[in-house]
């Protein structure tokens, strides 16, 4: 990274070795710093072969490397799932709160109502996901957003770790609940969860988090019965998650970013 | 051939402008961005990493448009970015976190862990690679910072005030690595240390009140102070200059 580039006779001199000791020691000193007059040097057969063998015999002193991993697709899954503990802390969160849940209501039925169980249970991925994912609760966020692989995708990657975990136990919840068919529980949770990233795309994940917990809190604390109608309306869900998934799509390139 | 062009950009938090009206173009070589604190230098540096999204303007990355989906993809595979401040995830070692960066950039996953291992080697933290990122000191953090963003050999490469918390050996260490990447990318280092700006850039950049004030060489730089401007040396001296000259010209 210098001003001035070598004359390019001065360095066909310098290939040649024409050049007088100090000279060609001063051409090498510009060489060391400058790729531009690097690439200029054109090179004979013997002079390819010596560079080769330079190369290889410096390459095969370098230190070994430590533990390769090789970058399969399993490696891939692992380190971009395996890569937020803040995701690895919603799981625990998640499951702890559900599994006592469940326990509790199979125990002592009439202690907890199967509504607060309604409320909670597909409500942990949705928290889950906003907590894995944004600028307090991610360590790396500002790093992560920057990448190809920020924003939805790696969203998504952290939704599939929450909900390969809370998925079953609100389903076992709501089979110890005896509310509905197991299946039933699986529709709200997924629902929830697609609506969250749509909204995500719209404001900051943590607070679609929010708002879609704070509108499901008010479906089932309806006083017309909102248990039964969130447990007896199988399309509605399917409705909800196509338009969220729908949505979510169109805005892909926003979700996670904020606007200024 | 310019590979950053920025124009009409305008960032505004809630009702404070922090940039206004500022146009940018950035070739090969190392730019230093200069400013006082609060100049808006973060915030420049966060909308060309595409972290923050401006109100108005328009950005080019090597040549995409950053509102374009697929553009703003291919842009960030040759991007690197490092944050005045990131924390990390203190149960990965120093070599599974410049993985994870790796496997985000979507590099070509044969290239992956040559990759990473050569860019963890550049910031001489080959020794400490299996180390987790708890261990290592402040500095050592900020080199393995460093690595990630090296690790797809990026054509752009952001740095905002990369030397924070390097001792003087590593700083000169660190020039070097800049010195050698900025050879064919663009490099733009966000800096209030004058100092490294003589010793690392190319060229030089002042920013103040949201607003470009100054692009140049930084000897043009140190040719616009007087021997009445303030300052220790004569870099300083021209800073100080400029941004007299930037706060008394009408606006």
């Amino acid at each position: 990274m210098t001003g001035f580039h070598l004359d390019a006779r001065v360095l066909a001199a310098y290939v040649e070795d024409r050049l007088a000791e100090v000279d060609a020691w001063s051409v090498e000193a510009h060489l060391d710093r400058c790729g531009a007059c690097r690439s200029g040097i054109a090179l004979d057969a013997s002079g390819v072969r010596l560079v080769q063998t330079v190369g290889m015999v410096f390459g095969s002193r370098l230190p070994a490397q430590g533990r390769v991993r090789r970058a399969t697709r399993w490696r891939r899954i692992r380190v971009l799932v395996g890569g937020g503990p803040a995701a690895r802390g919603a799981w625990l969160l998640a499951v702890a709160v559900t599994g006592l849940l469940a326990a509790a209501v199979a125990v002592v039925p009439a202690v907890i109502p199967p509504w607060l169980l309604l409320l909670i249970a597909p409500a942990l991925p949705v928290l889950g996901t906003a907590a894995s994912y944004g600028p307090r609760t991610d360590p790396l966020h500002e790093l992560v957003a920057g990448t190809p692989h920020g924003g939805l995708r790696i969203v998504l990657w952290r939704t599939l770790a929450v909900l390969a975990v809370t998925a079953p136990v609100a389903v076992l919840a709501g089979a110890a609940a005896g509310t509905g068919t197991p299946g039933m529980w699986l529709l709200p949770c997924v629902g929830l969860t697609a609506l969250t990233l749509a909204f995500g795309s719209l404001v900051e994940p943590a607070h679609a988090a929010l708002l879609v917990a704070g509108l499901w809190a008010v479906v089932v604390l309806a006083p017309m019965g909102g248990v039964t109608v969130v447990v007896s309306s199988g399309p509605v869900w399917l409705v909800v998650t196509a338009v969220a998934a729908a949505l979510m799509y169109a805005r892909r390139e926003h979700v996670g970013r904020r606007a200024a | 051939m310019t590979t950053v062009s920025v124009e009409g950009l305008r960032v505004s938090y809630g009702k404070r402008v922090v940039l206004d009206g500022l146009d940018l173009e950035l070739g090969p070589g190392v730019h230093g961005l200069l400013g006082p604190n609060g100049a808006g230098k973060t915030t420049l540096t966060r909308v060309l990493a595409t972290v923050l999204r401006p109100d108005r303007g328009d950005v080019r990355l090597l040549g995409h448009r950053i509102d374009d989906h697929s553009g703003l993809r291919q842009a960030r595979r040759r991007l690197g970015y490092l944050p005045q401040t990131f924390g990390f995830y203190p149960r990965f070692t120093v070599r599974e976190f410049v993985e994870y960066f790796a496997w985000l950039k979507e590099m070509p996953p044969a290239r992956i862990p040559l990759a990473v291992d050569r860019a963890i080697e550049r910031v001489g933290l080959l020794d400490r690679a299996d180390d987790r990122m708890k261990q290592l000191s402040g500095g050592m953090l900020r080199r393995a910072g460093i690595a990630q963003a090296i690790v797809n050999d990026p054509r752009l490469l952001l740095l905002d005030e990369p030397t924070a918390g390097l001792d003087p050996e590593q700083r000169v260490q660190f020039r070097a690595l800049l010195r050698e990447v900025g050879l064919d990318v663009v490099v733009l280092v966000s800096t209030h240390l004058v100092e490294d700006v003589v010793a690392a850039c190319t060229r030089v950049s002042v920013v103040d009140g949201g607003r470009l004030v100054f692009t140049g060489l930084p000897d043009e730089l140190i040719g616009t102070g007087g021997d009445s401007d303030s300052g220790d040396s004569p870099i300083e001296r021209g800073y100080t200059a400029v941004l007299r000259g930037a706060r008394t010209a009408p606006r």
